[in-house]
């Protein structure tokens, strides 16, 4: 398991957005989506995981209601809102831009 | 939209915190259900992948902490859901919260009570205009060497006319008179003649009508204080300009006084070495103010009527007005022979009306103080063994992420309700307790009126509840201190081999402490209750057993007051012999007595030659003289010493006689009085006899010389009454009927028997003494309380060392031997240093104790024993439940 890192600091929010994207998800749907598109290598702290979904819910970027999951439990899904979509694109925009400036300031000699 | 989502998740945390809890548990468990699956699929044993999931999760708590955390409301959501959590607790322990409730409020009630005490009378100023520039001027007389006397009114005169350093001076006379009101009995008042500026140099303002001003002197006028307008003219608003009579005479009501107006008349006139007038009869309220004309012609230089108040000129220093006072009755002093050896003597008003009582007042705040020290130490103590039971509790959730300042905030929320809870019950005592306050409190204690729970007394309440919340929430708070956390969650905490050392020796320094200022407080109440047993079994040289005091006022126009024909008074002369005839002809009635001044009221004095004393000789004190019928001596049962006594034979124009009392024998006649002559009264004087002492002056203070003369050949209007016989109540009846019988329009008061007089007398010095007894009983119940609740505490700590000491072989007779040594040891450790507290702090009881040293070894010793009995009554019962510990189940418990 040497490969997984954990989530780096400030990108927990856009990566629970994009992982929404394709539909409503409960927690730990959240978390396995995110380590399965990172082919394991992004790991969600759990513990960082439940704040966030709270914080973007207190900001109106998520909603949730409970619902029954795959395996017939009772769950919360989370689904994007309107804002919650305009939301992903700023910060994926943002993203693209500091790792381009990263990568620059990396590649410069 | 988005505002919308975020009114309705603030909503929602507000109104539904639970609930939301709950959701956010749910989802949590629902995560470790699914991340646990997860591992089990992937081989793990069922135990294994929880562990893991949790593992990967972190502490749950924390974690569901920090979600929290992510809501806006988290202060107010918190703060309700420890309030929940803290009253859940006292239910869930009723008698642990109860036991500190009781404690609590007990203490914040006491000295709520105390401090609206000490607010009332000693911290809020007088009720007048600038009241630190008002001053009282005293004489004094170096030949008796009183220095609290009243003043002559020329000499009054002189003072305000010369003086530069007083901007204003006021002459007050005390008396007291009938008040007729038309198909009532009449009622006796108590007036104060004043000089008509006394009110406007004091800022008091009338609630109706108006003052007096100048050229009112001697006006048929009169300002009645606002409780005799209510109570006896039904708060008549149209009463100014309305007529009363007043012994007789109509005078018209000016206005009307707020009560306060009256703020240390009571205290000026107790403070006075004679002329106390209605101060001596218990009276403690100035019901009518009546315009004095200072007529040096009516109150000639040798005569002491008036108290003088005067209110110094801006920036001049009460020093300053004593200089120079001084300096103009040394004057005086050469001018008039009648002011031979008279000075000045002036005190702040303040100090006259407060300063006598400042020290008891502040005593009782002391212990009271003291008492709430001891609750909360209880308190403490009682919270510390409940923390080492929430122990593991407390480990358990920090372990899982409670945050510390999370549970911080529990705790002291928690303290916060219990105190409030105590807080609002300590009020209600104190309400109680202030209601009995002002019943208990002695006459002379000035504006009792004005003590109650007012905002000061309340802040005061809320600031000692605040810190004994705060206590009650740091002591567990400081419990949870991470360092241990381990060790308590290994040791069990409770049930675990020996307690955490350090928490017992805190506790037991706790029960030291409190049993040290228990023992202070005992020490001291034991001195006051030595003093006033000392002083109610001092002989005051008269008996009372069986003896009726009643009260009476001739006014002059039914009983004309010709001074040119004195003593020759045939209406007053008739009125005594008539009524000591019906008197001793009622039934019941064993002997009868009239007299100007009661047993127990100082009277007056006078100036007095002895005949055939060198007239170079330094001039003699003034000495009190009592006017008294026949029968006074064998009514109060004054033994006669040597000589007789006048009969009913001494008549107006006999023979001038006088009985002397052993103290003035002994202080002017060598002890051979009799045959002697001593002129007063522009008469000369034969001693037909020496009585025993009677301490008129109190029973505390020694019994000063005195000189009795026969009513007949000193006739008063203010006479007292005394008979012996049975029943008091058919005494009175009696007394009544034979009054009302001779003249029915005479009101009689002030009746009661002579032993309440006496016991009335020393409520000065019972109020403070039977309060201090109260609090020490009070503070020794908590420290006992304390001192069983810490050896209760260790017997269940050492329950398990019991038992291998008694499975080892040790009989319980070891074992109660073991508790009880540390039980005493606590109290002798206690004990020492609460003497030794003692020892240095009951030196300020000093003024208030009588006949018995501050470091009396009696009484020390007396609260030693008290104490170690207490101590051990307390050590027995957890003793004895050390040697019920059964070894067997002790060690398999383990």
């Amino acid at each position: 398991m040497g490969g997984r890192t954990d989530v780096l600091q400030g990108t927990l929010d856009m990566l629970i957005l994009k992982a929404l994207t394709p539909g409503p998800m409960h927690g730990w749907g959240v978390s396995r989506r995110i380590q399965e598109a990172s082919s394991d290598v992004l790991q969600v702290n759990q513990g960082s995981l439940y704040p966030a979904l709270h914080r973007l819910q207190y900001a109106g970027w998520i909603e949730s209601e409970w619902g029954v999951s795959e395996a017939g439990r009772r769950a919360k899904f989370y689904h994007l809102t309107g804002p919650g979509r305009g939301r992903l694109e700023k910060e994926k925009e943002e993203w693209r831009v500091y790792v381009g400036a990263v990568e620059a300031v990396l590649q410069a000699t | 939209m988005r505002a919308f989502s975020r009114i309705r998740h603030l909503l929602r945390n507000v109104f539904a915190a639970a609930a939301a809890d709950r959701e956010l548990d749910d989802e949590i468990r629902h995560h470790l259900a699914l991340e646990t699956e997860e591992g089990i699929r992937a081989g793990l044993d069922p135990g294994e992948a929880r562990r893991r999931a949790l593992l990967a999760f972190g502490g749950v708590a924390r974690h569901s902490e920090a979600a929290r955390d992510q809501r806006g409301t988290l202060l107010l959501e918190d703060l309700g859901r420890d309030v929940r959590l803290a009253l859940r607790g006292m239910r869930r322990n009723p008698a642990f919260a109860a036991v500190v409730i009781l404690t609590l409020a007990l203490g914040i009630g006491a000295n709520a009570a105390i401090f609206s005490m000490v607010d009332g009378v000693l911290l809020r100023p007088a009720p007048f205009e600038d009241p630190d520039g008002l001053v009282v001027v005293w004489e004094t007389d170096r030949a008796s060497g009183t220095s609290h006397e009243p003043a002559s009114v020329p000499d009054y005169l002189d003072l305000r006319r010369r003086s530069e350093t007083i901007a204003d001076l006021a002459a007050i006379l005390p008396a007291e008179r009938n008040l007729d009101i038309e198909g009532r009995d009449p009622a006796r008042i108590t007036v104060l003649n004043a000089t008509p500026g006394t009110l406007l140099m004091l800022g008091v303002r009338p609630l109706l009508g108006r003052t007096f001003a100048e050229g009112d002197e001697g006006a048929p006028l009169a300002l009645l204080s606002e409780a005799l307008w209510r109570g006896r003219f039904g708060a008549d608003p149209d009463i100014a300009g309305t007529s009363v009579r007043l012994d007789d005479v109509p005078v018209t009501v000016a206005g009307v006084l707020s009560d306060e107006a009256d703020w240390g008349i009571r205290q000026i006139l107790g403070a006075a070495d004679y002329g106390r007038s209605f101060a001596d009869r218990g009276a403690s309220r100035v019901d009518a103010w009546l315009p004095l004309n200072p007529d040096p012609e009516a109150f000639p230089r040798q005569t002491h009527p008036v108290f003088l108040v005067g209110r110094l000129r801006a920036g001049v220093e009460a020093g300053a007005a004593q200089s120079e006072l001084a300096a103009i009755a040394a004057d005086l002093e050469e001018t008039y022979p009648e002011n031979a050896a008279r000075g000045v003597n002036v005190q702040s008003l303040r100090e006259v009306v407060v300063g006598p009582v400042r020290t008891p007042l502040l005593l009782l705040l002391a212990a009271v103080g003291m008492v709430l020290l001891i609750a909360c130490v209880n308190v403490a103590s009682l919270l510390l063994a409940r923390g080492t039971a929430r122990s593991r509790e407390v480990a358990i959730r920090s372990a899982l992420g409670g945050g510390r300042a999370r549970l911080t905030r529990q705790f002291l929320a928690e303290g916060a309700v219990y105190a409030g809870v105590s807080a609002a019950a300590g009020l209600a005592l104190a309400v109680a307790g202030i209601g009995l306050l002002r019943v208990a409190a002695p006459a002379d204690l000035p504006a009792v009126g004005r003590v109650g729970i007012d905002l000061r007394v309340l802040a005061v309440a809320l600031a000692v509840s605040a810190l004994a919340a705060l206590l009650f929430g740091l002591v567990p708070a400081a419990q949870t201190h991470a360092r241990d956390l381990g060790e308590r969650l290994q040791g069990g905490g409770e049930r675990g081999g020996t307690a955490p050392r350090g928490r017992r020796r805190l506790r037991a320094a706790l029960v030291v402490a409190e049993l040290a200022l228990a023992v202070t407080i005992a020490t001291g109440a034991g001195l006051l209750v030595k003093s006033f047993i000392a002083v109610t079994s001092v002989d005051p040289g008269f008996r009372t057993e069986g003896v009726l005091k009643a009260e009476l006022q001739l006014p002059a126009t039914r009983y004309p007051r010709d001074f040119s024909v004195w003593p020759n008074w045939p209406r007053t002369l008739g009125f005594n012999d008539a009524l000591l005839a019906e008197l001793s002809s009622t039934p019941g009635v064993q002997a009868v007595a009239l007299s100007g001044p009661h047993p127990l009221a100082p009277g007056f004095t006078n100036s007095f030659l002895i005949d055939g004393r060198d007239p170079s000789a330094p001039p003699l004190p003034e000495i009190p003289v009592r006017p008294i019928s026949a029968g006074y001596f064998e009514t109060l049962g004054v033994p006669v010493l040597s000589g007789g006594t006048f009969g009913d034979d001494a008549a107006p124009d006999g023979p001038a006689l006088a009985v002397v009392n052993q103290a003035a024998a002994d202080a002017f006649f060598e002890g051979r009085p009799v045959g002697r002559r001593l002129t007063f009264w522009g008469s000369s004087r034969e001693i037909v006899g020496v009585v025993g002492n009677e301490t008129f002056r109190g029973v505390d203070q020694p019994a000063p010389p005195a000189v009795y003369v026969p009513t007949a050949q000193a006739p008063q209007w203010n006479l007292s009454v005394l008979v012996r016989g049975g029943d008091p109540g058919a005494l009175a009846r009696g007394v009544r009927a034979a009054v009302n019988g001779i003249d029915p329009d005479l009101a009689v008061f002030g009746v009661e028997t002579l032993e309440e007089t006496l016991s009335g007398s020393l409520s000065r010095r019972r109020f403070p003494m039977l309060l201090m007894t109260l609090f020490a009983a009070l503070a020794l119940t908590l420290a006992i309380v304390g001192v069983h609740g810490v050896l209760s505490y260790t017997v269940e700590q050492r329950r398990q060392e019991m038992g291998i000491r008694m499975a080892l072989g040790a009989r319980p007779r070891d074992v109660i031997g073991l508790v009880l040594g540390e039980g005493l040891r606590l109290a002798a450790l206690g004990l020492a240093l609460g003497l030794l507290g003692a020892w240095a702090a009951t030196r300020l009881l000093a003024a208030l104790l009588f006949g018995v040293q501050p470091t009396d070894p009696a009484t020390f010793l007396t609260v030693a024993v008290l104490v170690v009995a207490a101590a051990l009554a307390a050590t027995v019962a957890p003793a004895l439940r050390a040697a019920r510990v059964d070894p067997a189940r002790t060690l398999q418990a383990q």
